[in-house]
């Protein structure tokens, strides 16, 4: 019977790659806005800066269900947005693998955001001004120092985007349902297990797959994040 | 020629100097807090003056009247730090050249190879900053930022985290710069010997304005300084002449005029010109040549004034070509009945002389 355990279903390894291909491009696409808003908040200060830090950590204060939710008011095909994309464009995002990205992608956005901005307030102004000094442009001192210098927080931001994604449950299912090969990641298909009477055999075998990919995910992030700051050539005394 | 005119107003402190630098290396002293270097941030475009002018030569970097400001990178001004600020992810070689591979080719005056014989770091440049000794990475901080081609260094006590070993390892290469790169600099510290091996023009900044300026030795005996002076133990600043040294005896011999200076041995050339002082309160008066005493040098002299500052009593002597102050007590000048017009000798201990490095010729 135990072997049973390492017996997958097609159904489970889709649920899998989906999960993976969700994960994969809500991490993608928040590295950019993520970043800028982390260099925002890290070096500069505007008018209302703090509603929108606020707004910004939303999700992570929030039950799940609440944006997923939200995001169903917004991108649904009756939705605000959704509504015109629809009519116009013929392109509807509830209730498909690109709108669990972006359920994915609100819920991750904060973590990404903290992690980045602890890392680029973290690199020492003087070798801002110095490269300025130097005749750097800003951008140019952006992209030459704050960014490889922020580097490793900016990874483990992007690293704990990908895990979160791949945990992602309430705003999903609210925002995308639990559509079989289209929007059931791991965690929907384990939900669907335990519902499923007398499946337990399945939902401890992707519970412990579940348990494998976390332990990969974070392992893999220390070891980056080390091998980051040692290309840096820091070391504690610095 | 640098042009300096620059109000600032914050809470507790009024920055207001109006003056041309036209030395080639003029250093600029002070106590913290003075505005040295309020007065380099304003250069280098990190502070922005409420008001006033700045400009190198002919170029404008800031006039609050024509609302000119220009960026820090458009400045062209070298800074170097307390800290080397080096690039901790680049190897020495690509922190060098961060500025100069931004430069077009016409406005390059160096080439990495010049800078690197130059400040002598052509072993270093694999290495990363964190691989580095303080002494080095001075080194290659400089050499990044000349490569920079600036017009104007501005140097904010760059060797104020290294210890004398590693200031010897940085002052002959500002004075190499100096001589050979002939590059305009700003050079501030609140350590008067390192700015007088390098130049004996000074800048005094007090409380946000300029106190003096000129020739130290020239500037150092003003009223308006003598509380600096004090504190700073240096009323009496001479130059002199090693005339030779003694080396079984464990002297120096300096010349100043036709009096002949003893102090313990000294590492500079005979011939060459050296800085020395002694504090007011290391010279004691007598009324007669002493024997059977170590004191050293006794200066013959004549008094030619006696000031009281407070409870202090500054008897000025007249030893031939210069002044020295002496400190003495009110009792002392009494029983001595020791007058303006009288001669006396000027007692020294050897041991009570410092001297501030060669004079930067």
């Amino acid at each position: 019977m135990w072997v049973d355990l390492f017996r997958f279903t097609p159904a489970e390894v889709v649920a899998l790659l989906l999960s993976i291909k969700v994960a994969f491009w809500c991490t993608l696409a928040i590295i950019v806005p993520g970043v800028l808003i982390a260099w925002l908040f890290a070096k500069k200060s505007f008018f209302g800066k703090s509603l929108v830090n606020a707004l910004v950590h939303m999700p992570l204060v929030l039950p799940p269900v609440v944006p997923g939710f939200l995001l169903l008011l917004l991108f649904g095909n009756q939705g605000l947005i959704g509504k015109y994309l629809h009519e116009h464009w013929g392109i509807s995002i509830a209730f498909t693998w690109v709108g669990a990205a972006i359920a994915s992608a609100v819920m991750a956005f904060p973590l990404m955001v903290s992690a980045a901005k602890l890392a680029i307030s973290q690199v020492d102004a003087h070798l801002e001004v110095a490269a300025q000094s130097l005749g750097a442009h800003p951008l140019r001192v952006f992209f030459t120092v704050t960014l490889p210098l922020a580097w490793p927080g900016i990874l483990t931001g992007l690293i704990l985007s990908f895990s979160r994604s791949l945990g992602e449950f309430g705003a999903t299912m609210a925002f995308v349902g639990n559509i079989e090969g289209e929007t059931r990641t791991l965690p929907l298909a384990i939900f669907t297990y335990i519902q499923t009477p007398g499946s337990d055999i399945p939902a401890i075998r992707l519970v412990i797959l579940s348990l494998i990919i976390a332990l990969c995910a974070l392992m893999g992030s220390e070891l980056l994040e080390r091998r980051a700051i040692a290309k840096q050539g820091r070391c504690l005394s610095d | 020629m640098i042009e300096v005119k620059a109000k600032l107003n914050r809470k507790q402190f009024v920055f207001d100097v109006n003056y041309q630098f036209t030395e080639q290396v003029t250093g600029l002293f002070g106590p913290s807090g003075a505005g040295k270097s309020t007065l380099l941030g304003m250069l280098a475009g990190l502070i922005k003056p409420d008001s006033g002018r700045l400009a190198i030569d002919d170029q404008v970097l800031f006039d609050s009247m024509q609302g000119i400001n220009k960026p820090i990178y458009e400045r062209r001004i070298g800074l170097v730090f307390q800290d080397s600020h080096l690039f901790p992810h680049l190897n020495v070689w690509h922190n060098l050249n961060y500025g100069f591979n931004l430069l077009s080719p016409v406005d390059r005056r160096f080439t990495p190879n010049q800078i690197i014989d130059l400040l002598e770091i052509g072993q270093l440049l694999n290495q990363k900053p964190h691989q580095l000794s303080g002494g080095e990475k001075q080194r290659v901080a400089l050499g990044r930022t000349l490569l920079a081609s600036p017009r104007l260094l501005l140097l904010d006590e760059p060797m104020a985290s290294l210890d004398m070993r590693l200031k010897n390892q940085i002052l002959p290469f500002l004075r190499r710069i100096k001589e050979e790169i002939k590059i305009p600099m700003l050079y501030v510290s609140h350590a008067i010997d390192e700015i007088l091996t390098l130049t004996s023009e000074i800048a005094i900044i007090e409380q946000g304005n300029l106190l003096a300026y000129g020739n130290f030795h020239e500037i150092i005996h003003q009223d308006n300084l003598q509380n600096m002076a004090h504190s700073l133990g240096l009323e009496n600043v001479i130059c002199a002449n090693v005339s030779k040294h003694e080396m079984m005896y464990g002297y120096t011999e300096l010349k100043q005029g036709n009096q002949t200076i003893i102090m313990p041995l000294i590492a500079a050339n005979s011939g060459t010109l050296v800085t020395i002082s002694v504090a007011a309160s290391n010279v004691a008066l007598a009324l007669s040549r002493l024997e059977n005493v170590t004191i050293q040098n006794q200066l013959q002299g004549v008094v030619t004034e006696i000031k009281q500052i407070g409870y202090r009593i500054l008897v000025t002597v007249d030893i031939g070509e210069r002044l020295i102050v002496a400190e003495v007590t009110t009792k002392a000048l009494q029983s001595l009945g020791i007058a303006v017009g009288i001669k006396v000798y000027c007692l020294i201990k050897a041991q009570a002389i410092r001297v501030h490095g060669v004079i930067a010729s």
